[in-house]
């Protein structure tokens, strides 16, 4: 047998006075790390991080999936509703997790959306972390398509999803991690994608608070690929010199996916992110 | 350009994952650079004519605007950050995509494929 060192297991947990079956995947001992993937996509985005044998020989790397993403369910009651993440839902889904899981202050890192909300725990709930790894993370973008595209009865939105998304994707990634990781943009449920874009693309209530985040007590590190058309190396700039203490690294040959499209270029990025979340004791 | 945009032609119906992803995309789709209009039509994901502009009556579903070096760039085998795209280089400046855009998104993943059988192949001389 050749099992992979991750598990898989299920949270039961309530967000916003509703039940969730959150799906987690589970790899390593150490530092706890809560990780959290990109916009219409899921957590096996996160997979060649949980098994790296050497940053899992330190770090125990938690990857979840969002509610209504990957193997969490929607909640009772979905099939009538439309789904938009907001902010609010996505920072309490984010604690509840973490409360679960019963991890005491992890590291939080995030892509894209999942990068963005990162930002907001740092400035909203920093003392519910101990560190903050930001990915393809800004302050806002609004979007220059139209996010109702991607749910409509007479096309295919996870198609739709892949064909536009792939605009984030280096020329330099692996033809076959490229497509694995457009394959979870073509397998996102119905409205997903858009419900998770509203989320994205509309509310810009992190741009006023990025100045109270306290990097002292929780460091704030931000990971930019330089062929990411979404969140450019321009936008991240931004947004760290917008967080005091905050530090940001550009990488030359990823794009908007890093840990999923290029895991070999990601990798010592992500390394040295790691390391630069330790605190002294004191602070 | 036109040699170019000739063998895409060539290669794209010999590329049986594109006529099997474009088999219900029959539109015509204007290709300017550097203001040479190509009117280019397909038919059930086969593009059946290439037609140089300029023209005021021929019906066209979808723009792509752009220019030459642009393009020559987004042929390279491993293009810069913003020529890797057809939406890249709309945000770098140096494209722009007019008419029904939701019918270009809704065959997407088929028309940046086929802008993309270029690659690797164009050069500088071949687009002059």
């Amino acid at each position: 047998m050749s099992f992979e060192p991750i598990t898989g297991r299920y949270l039961n947990i309530s967000v916003q006075g509703r039940r969730q079956r959150i799906y987690v995947e589970i790899a390593g001992q150490g530092t706890p790390v809560l990780c959290l993937h990109t916009a219409g996509a899921d957590t096996r985005q996160w997979r060649h991080i949980l098994n790296d044998a050497e940053l899992t020989s330190a770090h125990q790397f938690f990857a979840f999936d969002m509610p209504w993403h990957g193997k969490s369910l929607p909640p009772e009651g979905f099939q009538t509703e439309e789904y938009l993440l907001t902010t609010d839902a996505y920072m309490e889904t984010v604690l509840a997790v973490s409360r679960a899981l019963g991890l005491d202050r992890p590291i939080l890192a995030g892509c894209s959306m999942g990068g963005r909300i990162a930002l907001q725990l740092a400035a909203l709930h920093g003392d519910a972390f101990s560190g903050f790894i930001a990915i393809e993370a800004s302050d806002f973008q609004p979007a220059w398509y139209d996010i109702d595209w991607f749910h409509r009865p007479d096309a295919h939105g996870g198609e739709m999803g892949a064909a536009l998304v792939s605009a984030n994707i280096s020329p330099h990634a692996p033809q076959a991690e490229r497509w694995n990781t457009l394959w979870m943009f073509m397998q996102s449920g119905p409205g997903v994608f858009r419900g998770d874009l509203s989320f994205y693309t509309r509310d810009d209530s992190l741009i006023g608070r990025l100045a109270q985040i306290d990097t002292v007590r929780t460091p704030v590190h931000l990971l930019v690929g330089a062929y990411d058309l979404t969140c450019t190396p321009e936008d991240a700039k931004r947004t760290a010199a917008a967080i005091p203490g905050a530090t940001c690294t550009v990488m030359e040959d990823l794009g908007h996916f890093p840990m999923s499209e290029h895991p070999a270029g990601f990798r010592p990025f992500f390394a040295d992110a790691l390391t630069r979340m330790k605190v002294p004791a004191d602070v | 350009m036109r040699a170019t945009l000739a063998q895409m032609q060539q290669r794209l119906h010999d590329t049986p994952h594109l006529l099997r992803l474009g088999r219900l995309f029959s539109e015509t789709v204007l290709l300017e650079v550097d203001g040479a209009e190509f009117y280019l039509t397909f038919r059930d994901g086969r593009l059946e004519t290439i037609v140089e502009g300029p023209s005021r009556k021929t019906p066209w579903r979808f723009a792509l605007r752009t220019d030459a070096d642009a393009l020559a760039q987004f042929w390279q085998p491993v293009p810069k950050p913003g020529f890797h795209d057809i939406f890249g280089l709309v945000k770098i400046g140096r494209g722009r995509i007019d008419g029904d855009i939701l019918a270009l998104v809704k065959n997407l993943r088929f028309f940046k494929e086929f802008m993309g059988l270029a690659r690797a192949e164009a050069s500088m001389e071949e687009l002059v």
